[in-house]
């Protein structure tokens, strides 16, 4: 497996949705461009998990986190240097920025969720099986609305 | 660009297109949804079906006409009633009566005669499945094609089953989330009512009781997964006075629940949740073994509780409770002996079948729970009762009367009659409004000074004429039949509960 590098903490913001110049493409592995749409306040963080396996989906180890500030009602991040294969993403808006996600009494969250596909929720997290989508060699993108 | 099989399939699931597909391929079917089918064919020969018809997006509003009596000087105010009015969308039809989008009547009763409105709750889900034309969230008992799941209570909220003032405000009541707040004058929507921080979208069910004399308003709501409830104290303004967590709670359906003076009353029955799922409803099965749970609770000090086992039942309503001073709780509750409508007869009427054959019957009970252990169940066989109403003068004490829905015809689902209950000599006053009408909860309206004195006031379907109407009745004399009733010149939905409003 390649070891993951990111291109940090930087968003790319692309005009009109469309895809970055070839050239400014990473060479290597796999690249994933992640379109956050919905964002519904500028406040906070949106946080964003990505995982290659059920196992770390299901309460295991994510493969790798980054935090977009909530620049845009639509933000974008990419991901670089992936080996091709399934993967899901955990993401939800930190509002008021505590790093946490903000629940009611219930457990409920009161920050916004959104999984990879847009995947249900179900009393709970979506599925691995509903989030999952393939990333294949080259560009791939993917987006999610919360 | 020409895109891959692969890529093309991976860009329609980014785009949410699954459930698309879902939709489309059942759009395809010859056959159609067959709930939907079945009452659009019954609905020819069986008129109870306007009650569980789909109201019109926009609402209804009309002056119903003085049929019978007339209409004393001393009824004037506001009937609020809540229930499912939206059972239906892209032809596909919701399994469960309890599934519908909350419709909001009021009737007002004064000078001018009666008037009426309806509305829907413009909830979220409402909103968003208004814009859609279809349904988008699994409900209570059924999950639509295509659904796009749950984020939160908010997400699957009807607020269809009660009303309430807090304020200035009405409330609409559901059991699963939130309340949602009205102009109680124009019934438009306000939103979701946040009870303060990290109290967004936790369940305030739709039985709150009024203390008559601090006028607070006790609540609770259900956690069926977390085995617990969330205790409510307002203010009659609404305002949050405290929250609390009753653990230890078995998870089986609560609906309702009593006050005394001292104490918080819960009584649970069946059906019993066993794995969550969806839709809701199945993740809870009628378990006839399994001994029913009441639980008094010290307002004031949650560790001052004690649990009693009851015999396997269901029960959706309660007339009262109060405190006896050898420290018994006695209270009267519509007891059924098993899940029977919930599981079977409301999944039944959806589909146009009323002939109530899979519902047992309620009766009201009169239940003692002694200090010592002991339970008695005392319960009066001779008439079906439901919805049990009370002079709210007497919330919490000690009383004689429960007023409700009768049942006349057992062979049929949804029949019309009116009863009183004396709960110190089991004396019942009976009132059969005739087979044609489909009697609903009645409300009392307090006059005079003694408990009973006042006026019963109820909606009813009429299936001969095909219209809905308001009855009124004096509380004390059931049997001299109604003193008025007004008549819209349409039908509305059949409701589940409301509160009346003196102007």
């Amino acid at each position: 497996m390649l070891k993951l590098t990111l291109t940090g903490l930087i968003a790319l913001t692309i005009a009109h949705g469309i895809l970055a110049p070839e050239s400014e493409a990473v060479s290597e592995g796999s690249n994933l461009t992640l379109t956050i749409e919905g964002v519904e306040t500028l406040e906070g963080k949106v946080m964003i998990a990505l995982f290659n396996s059920e196992a770390g989906y299901d309460g295991g180890d994510l493969y790798e986190a980054v935090q977009v500030r909530a620049y845009d009602h639509q933000v974008q991040y990419q991901f670089s240097h992936l080996d091709p294969g399934q993967y899901a993403l955990k993401i939800f808006h930190d509002v008021d920025g505590d790093g946490e996600l903000d629940t009611n009494l219930m457990g409920i969250p009161s920050e916004p969720v959104v999984f990879s596909n847009n995947a249900p929720m179900r009393f709970g997290p979506a599925s691995w099986n509903d989030a999952q989508f393939e990333i294949v060699a080259g560009e791939n993108t993917h987006s999610v609305r919360f | 660009m020409k895109l891959s099989r692969r890529e093309a399939l991976h860009g329609m699931m980014a785009m949410g297109a699954m459930a698309g597909l879902t939709r489309a391929s059942w759009g395809q079917s010859q056959t159609g949804d067959p709930v939907w089918q079945a009452f659009e064919a019954a609905k020819r020969d069986h008129p109870e079906a306007l009650g569980l018809s789909t109201q019109p997006s926009a609402g209804r509003a009309g002056q119903a006409r003085l049929i019978e009596g007339r209409w004393p000087e001393d009824v004037q105010g506001v009937l609020f009633r809540n229930g499912p009015g939206c059972f239906d969308r892209d032809h596909w039809r919701y399994r469960h009566w309890f599934d519908g989008d909350g419709f909001i009547q009021r009737w007002q009763v004064g000078p001018q005669g009666v008037e009426h409105k309806g509305v829907f709750v413009q909830t979220q889900k409402w909103q968003e499945e208004e814009a859609a034309g279809r349904f988008l969230r699994p409900s209570f008992g059924s999950l639509p094609p295509g659904d796009l799941g749950l984020g939160s209570t908010t997400d699957m909220n009807v607020a269809n089953t009660s009303v309430m003032m807090a304020g200035s405000q009405l409330w609409a009541l559901w059991e699963g989330g939130a309340p949602w707040a009205l102009d109680p004058h124009t019934l438009s929507t306000q939103g979701e009512v946040n009870l303060g921080e990290g109290l967004g979208g936790v369940p305030f069910s739709a039985h709150p009781k009024i203390d008559p004399k601090t006028g607070d308003i006790w609540n609770f709501g259900q956690d069926p997964m977390g085995a617990r409830l969330i205790l409510w104290r307002l203010g009659a303004d609404g305002a949050v006075k405290s929250v609390r967590i009753l653990e230890g709670v078995p998870a089986g359906m609560i609906h309702d629940f009593m006050i005394t003076e001292r104490y918080l009353v819960f009584i649970i029955g069946g059906p019993w949740m066993s794995d969550l799922r969806l839709p809701f409803l199945e993740s809870f099965a009628g378990d006839q073994s399994r001994p029913m749970r009441a639980i008094r609770v010290d307002k004031n000090d949650l560790s001052d509780r004690k649990d009693w086992d009851l015999p396997p039942g269901c029960v959706f309503h309660f007339g009262g409770a109060w405190e006896e001073g050898d420290g018994a709780i006695v209270c009267d509750a519509a007891l059924y002996k098993d899940a029977g409508f919930v599981l079977g007869g409301a999944y039944d009427l959806m589909r146009g079948d009323f002939s109530g054959a899979r519902n047992s019957h309620s009766c009201l009970t009169r239940i003692e729970l002694r200090p010592q252990g002991r339970v008695d169940l005392s319960a009066y066989e001779d008439c079906a009762f439901e919805f049990p109403q009370i002079d709210p003068r007497c919330v919490g004490q000690k009383r004689r009367y429960s007023w409700g829905v009768a049942q006349i015809d057992l062979d049929r689902a949804l029949s019309g009659g009116l009863a009183r209950r004396d709960l110190e000599t089991g004396a019942l006053a009976l009132l059969d409004m005739g087979a044609e009408r489909i009697m609903e909860e009645p409300l009392f309206i307090p006059k005079g000074a003694g408990e009973g004195e006042g006026y019963l006031i109820a909606t009813a379907l009429n299936t001969k004429t095909q219209v809905s109407e308001l009855h009124l009745f004096d509380a004390q004399a059931l049997g001299q039949g109604p003193i008025a009733i007004s008549a819209l010149d349409y039908a509305t939905s059949l409701g589940f509960h409301g509160t009346w409003q003196d102007s």
